[in-house]
C-alpha cells in the first residue's frame, strides 16, 4: 500500500458523523432524568466510545476500555475531598468582613490548584484505557508536580498580562507528552515556546491594539464607538481562531513516539466555520424551544382560573414546573450543541488533519506494565474539567 | 460469501496487526476458536470458547477478547456474513453481553435507589437537623452575620443616592414602631434586639435578617391600609427573627447545595443549574418558615390586640396588583395559599388588652413618615 516505507505518511481517519453522536447524546440526556443524573457516567462512556472507535490509524481503530462504573466510583471518592471544602464554604458564609474575602480567596486558589491535578489524572484515566493494536497507552509522571507547575505558571501568566503564556503552554505540553507512554515506548515533545511564539504574540498584539482602540473611543464616546466595537468583536474572534489553529497544528506536530512522528494541520478557517455552525444551530434550537414553550404556556393558561387564590397557587406550581423544565431543556441544548459542533468538530479536525510518519517503527512496541491504581476520574468529574 | 473468514488480530503483547482466518473446533471439548495467519496458515492461538467475551466495537463489527489472554488481545471481525455466522455459532457470547448489561443496569438501579433515599432523607431530615443545630449556634455569631447582611443590603438599596431610612430616629412613628417591636419580642426569651427600619423603596416587600434587623419598604407601606395590617407584617417578620429562620435557612441551603451538586455532578457548584435547583428545594423550607412566622404573629396579635387576618388581606391586595408575577408567586418568599389563609383565620383575635397595637395618631404618623 505504501510503496516506500521510509517516506510513508499514514493519515488518521475519522468515520463518525455528528448525527450519530447527536442521537446517542439525546438518548443519554433523556435517561438522566429517571436516574437522577447518575446516567451521566454512561453518557461519558458512550461518548468516548464514539470518538475512540471511529478514529483509526492505518486501518486500526482506537478502543476505549473504560466503564461507567469506574467513573461512578471515582466520583464517590472525589466526594470525600469535597466534603471538608464544603464545610469551609459553609463556615465562611456565616462570617463577615475581611475573613470572608481571604477565606474565599484561599478556597478558590485551592480549587484552581486541584483543577490542574484533576485534569492530569483525567488524562491518565483516558490514556490507560485506550488501546491501539492491542497495546495500551499510559500517563506517568506525577499529577501533583503537574498541578504545581500549572499553578505557578498561571500566576506568572496573570502577572505578565498573558505574555508568559507560550512559555507555560510549551512547558505543560512537554511535561504531559514526555510522560506519556505507548506500551513500553515513551513519547517525547520537541517543541518550545518558540514553536508558538509567533502566532501568539501576533494574535496578542492585534487583539490588544483593537481593545485599546475601543477603550479610547469609549472614553471619547463618539458615535463611531458602536461601529468600532462591532469591528473589534470579529477581530477578537479571528485572533482566537488563528491562534488556536496554529497552536494545535504546531504543538501536535512536535509530538514524537520513538521514530514515529505526528503531524497535524488545522486551518483557522475551519475552526471559524465550526463556530459559525455552532452559533447558527444554537439560534435555530432556541427559536424552536421558544416556540414550543410559548405554545405550551398558551394551552396551559387557558385551563386555569386566576380569580381564586387556589387557582393562582395551582397555576403557580405548573409555572414553576414549566420554568424548571424549560431551564433543563435549554441547559441540555447548550451542552448538546457545544458537544456536537465544537468538541466533535475539533476532534474531527485533529483526526482528519493528522498524519503519522515512521509508523512502521511502532510494530516492535511491547505492552507496558499495568496501571491499575486508577479508580475513575473522580476529581476531574467533580471539578467539571472539560475534556473528551 | 467470502471464501474464508478474515479478521484482524492483535496478540496484546506487541503492537502488530495480523490478518488472520479462524475456525471453531467442535470435536474438542471444550470448543475452541482457532486463529491462524491468513497467508502462512500457521496457527497463532486457540481461544477456548468459554473464555471469549465481546467488547463494544464500531457498528456491527465483532470485537472479541479472551480471559486468560493478555489485556489487549483482540480478534476483530468486520460486519458481514462471517461475523453473523460466528455470533450464531457462539451463543454464549450474546448471553454474556446480556448478563453484563443486566449487571450494569442493576448497579445503576441500586445507585439511583440509594440517591433517591439520600434525597428523601435529606428532604425530611435536614429541616429537623437545621432545627436542632440552630440553637447551638451562638446568638452573637448570628448577630454578626446579620450585621454583615445589613451592610450589604443597605448598600444595594442605596442605589447610588444613599440609603434612605424614613423618619428620624426619635420621630413619633419610629418610637411607636420600636415600642411595638419590643412588646412583640418580650416574653419570647429571644436573645436578639429588634431593629425595624422603614426604607424608601418602590418595592412592595418586607423582610427580616438574622439577628433582629427588619425592613419595611415604603412601597408596601403605601399599600398598607390599616394599623392591623402593619402590625401583622411586623409581627410576622419578627417571628422569623425569634425562630432564627435566617440561620436555619443558611444551614439548610448549604446542605441543599451539597445535594444538588451531587445530583448534577458539579461539586464546585459554580453552575447556574445548581443554584436554580437549590432555590427550588429551599422554597419548600421557606414555606414552612412562613407558617411558623404566621403562628408567631397570630399569638402576638392575641396578646397585643391586633387581627392577624389583616396580614392575609394585605397579601391578597398586593397579589391582585401584580398579575405578571403570579406564575412565580410560589418562588417568592411570602406565598399566600388558601391553607395559609385558613391557618391565619384560626388565630382570630381574642384581645386580652384594650389598648390597640398602634393608636390612631401613631398610625397616621407612620403612614406619613416616608
Amino acid at each position: 500500500m505504501f510503496g516506500d516505507a521510509r517516506i510513508s505518511r499514514v493519515p488518521a481517519k475519522f468515520t463518525g458523523t455528528r448525527a450519530e453522536l447527536f442521537w446517542r447524546l439525546v438518548r443519554g440526556y433523556l435517561l438522566m432524568f429517571p436516574t437522577l443524573g447518575l446516567y451521566r457516567f454512561w453518557v461519558t462512556t458512550v461518548k468516548r466510545q464514539f470518538y475512540w472507535h471511529n478514529t483509526s490509524i492505518d486501518g486500526d481503530a482506537l478502543e476505549y476500555t473504560g466503564t461507567p462504573l469506574q467513573l461512578l466510583i471515582g466520583f464517590l471518592i472525589a466526594l470525600a475531598v469535597f466534603l471538608p471544602l464544603y464545610i469551609v464554604f459553609f463556615y465562611l458564609s456565616t462570617q463577615v468582613g475581611a475573613v470572608v474575602m481571604v477565606g474565599y480567596g484561599i478556597v478558590a486558589t485551592l480549587f484552581w490548584f486541584l483543577f490542574g491535578y484533576a485534569s492530569y489524572r483525567g488524562r491518565d484515566f483516558r490514556l490507560s484505557r485506550t488501546l491501539w493494536r492491542g497495546i495500551r497507552f499510559d500517563q506517568k509522571g506525577n499529577a501533583w508536580v503537574y498541578a504545581t507547575r500549572q499553578f505557578l505558571w498561571s500566576l506568572l501568566v496573570v502577572v505578565t498580562a498573558g505574555l508568559a503564556y507560550p512559555f507555560m503552554s510549551a512547558d505543560l505540553w512537554r511535561y504531559r507528552y514526555s510522560n506519556t507512554w505507548y506500551g513500553d515506548r515513551q513519547f517525547s515533545f520537541t517543541g518550545s515556546w518558540r514553536t508558538i511564539a509567533g502566532p501568539f504574540y501576533r494574535a496578542y498584539a492585534v487583539a490588544a491594539v483593537s481593545a485599546v482602540a475601543v477603550a479610547i473611543r469609549f472614553v471619547a464616546s463618539g458615535p463611531e464607538t458602536a461601529i468600532l466595537l462591532l469591528l473589534a468583536i470579529p477581530v477578537g474572534f479571528a485572533c482566537f481562531f488563528y491562534y488556536r489553529a496554529r497552536e494545535s497544528s504546531r504543538m501536535f506536530s512536535e509530538v514524537h513516539l520513538g521514530a514515529a512522528r505526528l503531524r497535524v494541520e488545522i486551518k483557522a478557517r475551519a475552526l471559524a466555520l465550526q463556530f459559525a455552525a455552532y452559533s447558527g444551530m444554537l439560534v435555530v434550537a432556541f427559536v424552536i424551544i421558544g416556540l414550543v414553550g410559548f405554545l405550551v404556556t398558551l394551552v396551559i393558561q387557558g385551563q386555569f382560573d386566576f380569580t381564586s387564590l387556589a387557582g393562582i397557587a395551582r397555576a403557580g406550581w405548573i409555572g414553576v414546573a414549566l420554568a424548571l423544565g424549560g431551564y433543563l431543556v435549554s441547559l441540555a441544548t447548550l451542552g448538546l450543541m457545544a458537544e456536537v459542533y465544537l468538541d466533535c468538530g475539533y476532534w474531527m479536525l485533529v483526526a482528519r488533519g493528522a498524519t503519522i510518519t515512521g509508523l512502521e517503527s511502532l510494530s516492535t512496541v511491547r505492552a507496558g506494565d499495568e496501571d491499575k491504581a486508577l479508580a475513575g476520574e473522580g476529581l476531574a468529574d467533580a471539578l467539571n474539567v472539560g475534556s473528551f | 460469501m467470502e471464501m474464508e473468514p478474515v479478521g484482524r488480530y492483535y496478540d496484546g503483547l506487541v503492537a502488530a496487526r495480523r490478518y488472520v482466518t479462524f475456525a471453531l473446533t467442535r470435536d474438542a471439548a471444550p470448543a475452541e476458536l482457532i486463529i491462524a495467519d491468513r497467508d502462512t496458515r500457521e496457527e497463532i492461538d486457540r481461544w477456548p470458547v468459554d473464555a471469549l467475551f465481546e467488547v463494544t466495537g464500531l457498528g456491527d463489527e465483532l470485537r472479541l477478547g479472551a480471559t486468560g489472554r493478555p489485556y489487549g488481545a483482540r480478534l476483530r471481525v468486520p460486519a458481514g456474513e462471517w461475523n453473523t455466522a460466528l455470533r450464531e455459532a457462539i451463543p454464549g457470547l450474546g448471553r454474556r453481553a446480556q448478563l453484563e448489561r443486566g449487571q450494569q443496569r442493576r448497579v445503576l438501579g441500586i445507585a439511583v435507589a440509594a440517591l433517591a433515599s439520600v434525597i428523601a432523607a435529606y428532604v425530611f431530615g435536614v429541616p429537623v437537623l437545621a432545627d436542632s443545630v440552630t440553637p447551638l449556634v451562638p446568638p452573637t455569631w448570628e448577630t454578626r452575620l446579620g450585621e454583615g447582611a445589613r451592610m450589604q443590603i443597605e448598600g444595594m438599596l442605596s442605589n447610588g443616592v444613599g440609603f434612605q431610612a424614613c423618619g428620624s430616629e426619635f420621630s413619633q412613628a419610629n418610637r411607636a414602631i420600636d415600642r411595638f417591636a419590643a412588646s412583640v419580642m418580650a416574653e419570647t426569651g429571644s436573645p436578639f434586639t429588634p431593629r425595624v427600619t422603614v426604607v424608601r423603596s418602590p418595592l412592595t416587600n418586607a423582610f427580616a435578617l438574622p439577628g433582629g434587623q427588619v425592613y419595611y419598604f415604603s412601597g408596601l407601606l403605601e399599600r398598607t391600609e390599616t394599623a392591623d395590617e402593619f402590625a401583622g407584617v411586623l409581627a410576622h417578620e419578627l417571628g422569623h427573627v425569634v425562630h432564627r429562620h435566617g440561620m436555619e435557612m443558611l444551614i439548610e441551603s448549604s446542605a441543599t447545595g451539597l445535594l444538588v451538586g451531587f445530583v448534577l455532578g458539579d461539586m464546585t457548584n459554580l453552575s447556574v443549574a445548581a443554584a436554580a435547583g437549590a432555590t427550588l428545594i429551599d422554597s419548600r423550607f421557606s414555606r414552612e418558615a412562613e407558617h411558623e412566622a404566621d403562628a408567631f404573629a397570630g399569638a402576638a396579635g392575641n396578646r397585643l390586640g391586633f387581627s392577624p387576618l389583616a396580614l392575609a388581606t394585605l397579601l391578597e391586595r398586593i397579589a391582585a396588583d401584580n398579575t405578571m408575577s403570579r406564575t412565580l408567586a410560589l418562588l417568592n418568599t411570602h406565598p399566600l395559599t388558601d391553607e395559609r389563609r385558613a391557618a391565619l383565620e384560626a388565630f382570630e383575635v381574642a384581645p386580652t388588652t384594650t389598648r390597640p397595637a398602634f393608636s390612631e395618631a401613631e398610625w397616621q404618623a407612620i403612614k406619613a413618615m416616608c
